[in-house]
């Protein structure tokens, strides 16, 4: 009997065109967003405004330097670095917990932030103090989470089960906020921010909200052959000769300080977490190697795209989530009847 | 290689000892067997030999160190578990699953090297399933599901393998594919443990044998351990063990006669009778050979004639032995003969049996 020799090299890792590909899929739909929007400004101009910026010497007028520099800029790095976390986030909550369902709010994380933001605007904060509220408050949910669920003998379905109180909980303590706040100017704020935008995108919050998700993107990045054995049994894991303790430690540290970072910074951003990951397992298959590379990547590009659409096709921006929602989960049915289901 | 357990015993926690007195010995090249009724602690005990699970008491040491104090890394590129073929596997592809085996060797950021994935393949082809290569795990059968996860403990490069009843849930054929594998596996220096819920598995394949029954532990020699004494105690079935013979060997068979009333009656051990016996077996291949010449070195005291010849026109060693020693023994001999893959191997005894001593 002939055994079909299959490249079984080429199968695991990704190509070097797919390498290529992914790694400028976000730098090409970044560029390109920075030229679309309510004012079409043409490539050439962006190129300037941005060397301008850089050399010191502008030549082109101040309302394009400022719309490219101050307004898009910004707010596409933003787009950039929050769909390279909730994408790479929900790629490790869906592993860890050998569970297709899983998203980056699994652990309550965003249920913790929505409130520590919903907080920060009642009590007057600026918005670098309803950030930081967030950031916290998001991450102590997650301890919470993990103090309820974890402990000897019990299984990480205990964990999902203490994430989905908690997640309850926060969200409670949300409508409580609501409920106190004022009506005329608070809570309109309260629920835009929940619904999630990127509008409050700028430089001095990107210094605080880039940090934990370059960390963790990069972390968890470097570990993507180890994170193939979030799945498996812990028995099966330890004789793999890895900690497996230490890497599903790690793992859920990184993923929260991501998402915490990121509803922090632009609200609660629904499904890319969730899709984004799927997709690529359609495309490239379960192993890291090659998923988590690609779900950082199109996470990346996805979020600029929705983004761009979101500011860009009415006078009044749309929210974010009803985007992500409107244009993924048609593509995701699709690419899902074409590959032959989803996989974990 | 060698594996030593003393005095291991094990509870869980505020629990009551699940089995103690856990004694044995296993060199590089044998196969012990697991045995014992459901819920007897045969998985528990497997984890405990290899340090998944702490003993309450005793230690299992490798070479003399104690496997609770290596480090991990050590641990698991001389050790490797081969657990239940669960139905729920992540959609990793049979290379990638057995490419997971490499990762202790690895360091804790670096991917596979071109070693790793040569490796990988080369045991894919050693264990003859190239072909599902890139067949996901998540939509294998339970037979093909088996073989990668061994061909996954296999890419560590393991002196010692261990396997959770590796043959449950399979149909005929895939049985004898794993247990051909596992047998193949010992005699190429490997040594093998693995638990089964056939006592006939343990008589056909392997040199020693564990017996869980009631908390103890018996452990020998597979032919002075899987008795039908045994088997009552330890199962409270009563049982006929027969045998079964075929041009080249003759295989025992265990089949189970009916609940056993009562008490066992444990006391009255038959006394041991000395037998004589004639022994003859064809060895196909050369490996194979040196095997039984340690086998007969090791039972030289009852061999009183012994005539070994090549015939290498047909590439085949034919030994002839006489024996004169306790039916037990002798036994014990036979039945490690015919466990050796490639080679057939009978005995004859004399018709009078006389009383030992």
């Amino acid at each position: 009997m002939s055994s079909p020799k299959i490249n079984a090299k080429a199968s695991y890792r990704l190509g070097l065109g797919q390498k290529l590909l992914l790694l400028l899929l976000p730098v090409v739909v970044a560029l390109a967003a920075l030229c679309f929007g309510r004012i079409m400004i043409a490539p050439r101009e962006v190129f300037l405004a941005v060397w301008g910026k850089l050399t010191g010497r502008q030549t082109v007028t101040g309302t394009v330097a400022l719309t490219v520099w101050n307004i898009r800029l910004p707010r596409i790095l933003l787009a950039l670095l929050a769909g390279a976390a909730l994408s790479t986030a929900g790629c490790a909550f869906q592993s860890l917990f050998a569970n297709p369902l899983a998203t980056p709010d699994t652990l309550g994380v965003a249920g913790g932030a929505s409130f520590g933001a919903a907080l920060g605007i009642l009590l007057g904060f600026g918005l670098i103090g309803i950030q930081m509220t967030a950031f916290a408050i998001g991450i102590a949910a997650v301890a919470l989470t993990w103090l309820g669920g974890s402990g000897r003998g019990r299984g990480l379905t205990s964990v999902v089960l203490s994430g989905i109180m908690i997640g309850s909980l926060f969200s409670a303590l949300v409508s409580l906020v609501k409920f106190v706040a004022d009506a005329e100017s608070q809570l309109p704020a309260i629920t835009y921010w929940l619904m999630g935008s990127l509008q409050s995108a700028g430089y001095q919050n990107l210094t605080y909200g880039a940090p934990p998700i370059a960390v963790g993107v990069v972390v968890l990045l470097l570990l993507r052959w180890r994170m193939n054995l979030l799945p498996l049994s812990d028995d099966e894991a330890r004789s793999s000769g890895a900690n497996i303790k230490a890497l599903r430690a790690v793992t859920v540290i990184c993923a929260t300080a991501m998402t915490a970072a990121c509803v922090a910074m632009c609200g609660q951003v629904g499904w890319v977490g969730l899709l984004i990951p799927h997709m690529c397992r359609m495309k490239f298959g379960s192993n890291h190697v090659s998923m988590l590379p690609a779900s950082v990547s199109l996470g990346a590009a996805f979020l600029v795209v929705v983004d761009t659409v979101a500011r860009s096709v009415t006078a009044a921006e749309i929210p974010i989530s009803i985007l992500t929602a409107i244009i993924g989960a048609p593509f995701f049915i699709v690419l899902m009847r074409r590959s032959g289901g989803w996989r974990l | 290689m060698k594996l030593t357990i003393e005095n291991g015993a094990f509870a869980y926690k505020n629990g009551p000892t699940l089995f103690e007195n856990v004694n044995l010995e296993l060199q590089s090249g044998e196969l012990l067997s697991v045995l014992g009724p459901n819920g007897a602690g045969k998985t528990t005990l497997l984890k405990c030999m290899m340090g998944l699970l702490k003993w309450k008491r005793g230690k299992s040491s490798i070479d003399g160190t104690d496997i609770a104090s290596m480090s991990e890394r050590r641990l698991w590129t001389t050790v490797a578990y081969v657990p239940q073929a669960r139905s729920a596997s992540p959609a990793y592809t049979a290379f990638e699953t057995v490419l997971l085996g490499r990762t202790g060797r690895l360091g804790v950021f670096s991917t596979p090297k071109k070693a790793d994935v040569e490796k990988a393949e080369q045991v894919l082809d050693l264990l003859g399933i190239s072909r599902l290569s890139q067949k996901l795990c998540s939509q294998m059968s339970g037979g093909e599901l088996q073989m990668v996860l061994i061909a996954r403990a296999l890419a560590a490069e393991p002196a010692l393998l261990v396997l959770d009843e590796p043959e449950s849930n399979l149909d005929f054929k895939n049985q004898l594919i794993v247990l051909n594998t596992i047998s193949r596996l010992a005699s190429d220096g490997i040594a093998c443990i693995f638990n089964t819920h056939y006592p006939e598995h343990a008589l056909q394949r392997s040199d020693k044998a564990l017996l869980l029954s009631g908390g103890e532990a018996v452990c020998g020699s597979t032919a002075s351990v899987v008795t039908e004494a045994n088997i009552e105690r330890a199962f409270g079935v009563r049982a006929a063990i027969g045998s079964f013979e075929t041009d080249g060997n003759e295989l025992k068979n265990v089949i189970p006669l009916h609940l056993s009333s009562g008490e066992p009656d444990r006391a009255t051990a038959e006394p041991e009778k000395n037998a004589l016996a004639a022994v003859t077996v064809i060895s196909h291949d050369y490996a194979a050979a040196q095997r039984i010449n340690r086998l007969f070195h090791a039972y030289s005291d009852m061999i009183v004639g012994r005539m070994g010849m090549p015939y290498r026109e047909r590439g085949v060693y034919i030994i002839h032995t006489s024996l004169d020693g306790p039916r037990g023994r002798i036994e014990e001999l036979s039945q490690r003969l015919a466990i050796i893959p490639g080679v057939s191997a009978k005995t004859i005894y004399a018709k009078e049996e006389h009383e030992l001593g």
